[in-house]
Parts: structure tokens; sequence; C-alpha cells
């Protein structure tokens, strides 16, 4: 019966407590998670740096969210193509499945590599980051489709992209054709593994899909005079 | 405290561990040199060039020997952790490294006295510090020594996701497990081939009313009919164990025999098997558990059984046990005990030095900030040295 009245005076306090909202007051600053920049010395710094540290000293910074680090192996583009494969918030699955997949790389590159006799050992490429970077540059579209309304129909116009647009568009690409086009019961990271080692030999279905937007582009090139931006 | 005495008396009847150098080994070393002199000198940091576990003393302790390509198959059929399968097809090569628990076994190996009643040697340690591979090494060292090797991989795979689970026909209330039986008895065939011949059965053994193996017959014949009759294989198995027990300490052909067993902890304790009416199986009513807990028994001379415990398989252990009295039992432990315990532990700093120069030369950390400093320091954070741990970290940087 104590515990039930001492339950009520105590304060009440949420048992949530959500660390980072999306919404702060523009008063807040972003934080910055590189080691870098904190290991320069007092002497070396320019009078810009000089006064970010002095404005960073009197205004509160916002809570860094779980996916950046300190860490040396932080990737952005890699985080950002982890947080397109998660399916309902579950990001540690995701994250496995592309480290399975980068594991998955580099045991078909190193052993390909120990096997192959010494004059073609310097081609082949074993580090499965470089081969994740350069797959997708393979998978980047250089122009991309709209659809613009004139006169009652609507017409495919080429437009330039946004670097961010084709990143997305090659990402979003990869992921859906190993999610619908493999056997089904291929586990995620062998179909992910052999298709990103195609599109980084320029082969596969991603690159046949970039493929054919260019040559829809250059067919429709009439109607790129539609484009008023 | 009980383990810490019980140890103790049994370290006065094991002679002192000596560093061994001998001179054959040392001829060896110049021979096996002269065909690697090709390759830089820094390779020699972390690899040695003594393969044979016999000659290795503690001047290599950190350093990798390869296990020679044609023992591979022969030797590890079934014991090796599947992780280590995987890098060993990828990098072409199997390098082991020589490590304080494994070296230690070896030197208690050499120096005992195999008329006595044969010593047992327990592994323990935390999840992923190196046991299997420790277990191994003794393995791989009893075989080039000679000795006849019974290695059960993993005892746990014994006592749970049995499909079949057939009614003994030697014994009424026990359990035979044809399918785990008939893959242990190939696997046996594989390692210990050159044995098969020469053992002779010392009984006459009936299994059905038409089929029956007289006193006399090579063991071979025994274990080929194991494989063959899926139905009587783990009677067979119960067979060849009481065959290699009563013939391991003989004087005319004597052989000396090494019992190595992953997981023991799985032979005592409970099981995920459940009979027809849904109550539980124990260990001791299957008959494979029955037959290798005689094994494990000090009743008999002329070998050794090495065991190991192991977490990661056990059913209704805490993930955080570790320690022989927690994973064992009482049960397990009173039937273990005297022992002698051999503690397993994390890669110490020259170990980790070994194991990351061994990854760089193997082309396997490709990350570029991983061959940095500061990646380097940041592996043994997320780590810890656990060897495990850091297989999983280096897989995918």
């Amino acid at each position: 019966m104590s515990a039930s009245i001492t339950g009520l005076l105590k304060p009440w306090t949420p048992r949530l407590f959500l660390v980072r909202w999306s919404r702060y007051n523009p008063y807040y600053l972003e934080p910055e998670p590189r080691k870098e920049v904190y290991h320069i010395p007092e002497t070396e710094l320019t009078p810009e740096q000089k006064e970010e540290r002095e404005l960073k000293s009197v205004r509160p910074i916002k809570a860094a969210t779980n996916s950046v680090t300190s860490s040396v192996f932080n990737d952005p583009v890699l985080s950002k193509f982890v947080n397109m494969m998660m399916k309902d918030g579950d990001k540690i699955i995701a994250k496995g499945i592309i480290t399975q997949t980068l594991e998955n790389m580099k045991r078909k590159q190193v052993e390909k590599y120990h096997k192959a006799p010494e004059g073609k050992k310097a081609e082949i490429e074993c580090n499965p980051y470089a081969i994740f970077h350069q797959a997708l540059e393979n998978c980047k579209p250089v122009i991309g489709l709209a659809s613009i309304q004139k006169g009652g129909k609507f017409y495919q116009v080429p437009i330039p992209l946004t670097d961010n647009r084709r990143r997305f568009l090659a990402m979003k690409w990869m992921i859906t054709e190993c999610r619908d086009n493999k056997h089904r019961l291929t586990l995620m990271y062998e179909k992910l593994s052999q298709e990103l080692l195609a599109a980084f030999s320029k082969e596969g279905n991603v690159v046949k899909r970039k493929h054919e937007l260019h040559k829809m582009a250059e067919s429709n090139r009439a109607y790129a005079h539609y484009r008023w931006w | 405290m009980a383990l810490h005495r019980l140890s103790f008396r049994l370290r006065q009847t094991v002679a002192q561990v000596r560093p061994l150098h001998g001179s054959g080994c040392g001829q060896q070393q110049e021979a096996v040199g002269m065909e690697l002199e090709t390759r830089p000198e820094t390779l020699s940091i972390f690899r040695t060039q003594e393969n044979d576990p016999a000659c290795q003393s503690e001047q290599h302790l950190g350093q990798y020997y390869t296990v020679p390509p044609s023992h591979f198959h022969t030797v590890f059929p079934h014991g090796l952790p599947p992780r280590y399968q995987q890098q060993v097809k990828t990098f072409n090569e199997g390098c082991v490294m020589v490590r304080q628990p494994a070296l230690e076994l070896i030197s208690h190996l050499k120096r005992a006295d195999y008329s006595k009643p044969t010593m047992r040697y327990l592994l323990y340690g935390v999840k992923g510090s190196g046991k299997t591979m420790s277990l191994c090494h003794t393995v791989h060292y009893c075989s080039t020594q000679g000795w006849l090797v019974l290695h059960i991989p993993d005892a746990h795979l014994w006592v749970k996701n049995c499909k079949e689970l057939l009614p003994s026909s030697y014994h009424a209330s026990r359990f035979d497990q044809p399918i785990q039986a008939s893959n242990w008895l190939r696997n046996f065939r594989t390692t210990n081939e050159h044995f098969l011949s020469k053992i002779k059965l010392r009984q006459r053994y009936v299994w059905t009313k038409r089929e029956s193996t007289e006193e006399g017959r090579p063991l071979g014949e025994l274990v080929d009919m194991g494989v063959s009759r899926v139905k009587s294989s783990s009677d067979v198995v119960g067979a060849v164990l009481k065959e290699l027990r009563l013939q391991a300490g003989g004087t005319e052909g004597g052989f000396r025999l090494a019992v190595a067993v992953d997981g023991v902890n799985g032979l005592w304790g409970r099981t995920t098997l459940k009979k027809e009416d849904k109550s539980p199986v124990a260990p001791e009513e299957l008959t494979l558990v029955h037959n290798l807990r005689k094994m494990i028994n000090n009743d008999w001379c002329g070998g050794a059984v090495i065991a190991t415990l192991s977490q990661t398989g056990s059913l209704y252990a805490p993930s955080s046990a570790y320690l022989p009295q927690e994973l064992l039992g009482e049960e397990g432990f009173d039937s273990m005990d005297p022992f002698v315990p051999v503690p397993v532990s994390l890669y110490s700093e020259k170990e980790f030095e070994s194991c990351y120069l061994y990854y760089l030369d193997r082309h396997w950390l490709q990350h570029p900030h991983s061959r940095t400093e500061e990646g380097k320091k940041e592996l043994i954070f997320l780590s810890n040295r656990n060897p495990s741990v850091l297989e999983r970290l280096c897989a995918f940087l």
C-alpha cells in the first residue's frame, strides 16, 4: 500500500525518452562526428573555424543519430544503401545483409585472386567497397525522363538529373532487381553480390536497364524543348 | 575451489613441460627453408616453416604453420569449425596458429605414461577463444604421430535435431540414431584407413538372425557393415568403441588411442528429443551417448581423452557460461573428474599482431583504412582480441 502512495507522490516522468526528434529549434547546431576536426591544434585553425568553435561553445547541439559514427570505416553511400534496403525500420537485418554481401564478394574475388596465375593477379579487384562504388557508378543513369503534359497528351521528355536522384535511381534499381527478378530460394546477399559483381564489369540487368533508359531518352530527343527549366 | 585443488594434484603427477629442441626437426627446417627461400623475409614474422606439430615449441608461439594439403582431407573430414573451412577454401591453404593451450596439451601427451589409466584433458574458455582450433591442432599432432584418432566433431549434434529415432534392438529402453551414427562411421573410416585392416576383433558380434561378424575379422569390415546397414549403425559404433578400448593399451601391435570430443558438455544435461508419447529423452537413453560416456571413463589405458566445452551448440545453458562447473553440471563434472583443465584465453598482443599480418598477407583486409594504425586500434577495440569476433569483423572490412 505504501508503494502505491509513494508512486503517486513522485513527479511523473515518461517511461520512454525520445532523444532525437527530427524537429529541433533552429537554434540547435549539427553535431560533428569526424575525429580529424578535433585534432587540429589551436594555431592551425582558420578564422572561420575559430568562429565556429566559439559558436559551438555557447549554442546547444542536436543529438547524433545512430547511423553516424566517428569510425574510420563509416561510409555515407553504404549507409544510404542500407537505409533503402531496410523494411519496417529493421536496420539490423539490412546491415547484416550488406555485411554478408561485402564478405561474399570479397570471398569470391580473393579465391579467384589466389588461384590466378601471377600475371593476372593485378587485374582482379578484391576490395568489396571499391567494387560496390564502381558498380553503383556503372548503374547511374546520365539522363532521365519526365512526364510533361502538353496539349492534352503526356510526353516522355528527357531531362537532366541531379546527383542525388541518379544515386537514388541506381540503388533503387539494384534493390528491386535483386528482390524481384531472381530465383526465389537464393538468399538476398547472394543475389546482391552476383548483381554487384556483374555491374562492376558492366554486365547484368541493372546496367541493361540504364542503357534502355538512355535509348528512350535518345529516341525522344525531339520533345526536349518541352522542358522549360 | 575443488577444481583448483584437483588440478593441482594432477599437475604433480604429469611431468614438467619443457620445450623440445630435436635435431631431427632442425634438419627438416633447413630442407623446407631451401625451397621457400624466394619468399621475402617479412613473411617469417608470422609464419613458421615448422609444419610438424611434434617439433613446434615455445619459440613458434603466435606463428602460423601450414597443414599440408594431403593431410587435410584425411585428418579433418569433419572436425573443423565451418567458418574456418570457408577460410581454407578462400585462401587456398590451411594455416593454424601455434598457441599456448595446444602446445601445453601436446607436451602433456608427449610426457604422459600410457600404462596408467587414461588422462582426461578439458579445454575451456569464453566463446570464440579458439578451443576447437586448439583441439584440431592436437588432433593433427596425434595423427602425425600415428595414433588412432576418434574425433567426435560436436557431441551436441547427437542430442538435438534428430529426425529418426529408432528404438534400439540391443537394449529395450534405449534409442538409436542411424543417420548420425552412419555419418560418423564414414568420417571415421576416412581418418583411420590404415588402422582398419590391422586391428582384429576379439569377440563375435551378432546383428540379426542371419548376420554376424566373427572373431578375428578386421575392424574395417565392421565399419563397412555399419555404413551400409544404417539400421544397426549405432550398435556398430558401440562395438567399435568397445574393441578400441580393449585393444588400445595392448603390448602386441598396440596403438595409442586419442578420443577427441568437441562440446563434451552435451553428453550430460538435457536433450531436445522426444519419445512418441512426447516425454523428453534423457541422454543416457541414447545408444551413442551411452557408449561415448563409457569411452570417456578412465577405466582403460593406452591413450588420452581430449575434450572441449562449448556453449554455442549447447541446450538450456546460459550464454555467459563458460566454466567447466557451469557447463558440465554436477553429473558431468563427477564423471569427468579428475581431469586436467586447459584454459584457452583470447589473443595476446603478439598473437593479435600475427593474425593481423596474416590477414594482410592473404589480401583479406581490403578496406584502405583497415591497413592504418587507427583502423588497427579500432579493430582491437571492437573485437577485444577475441579470435572469432575479429574474424567476423575482418570478413567484411
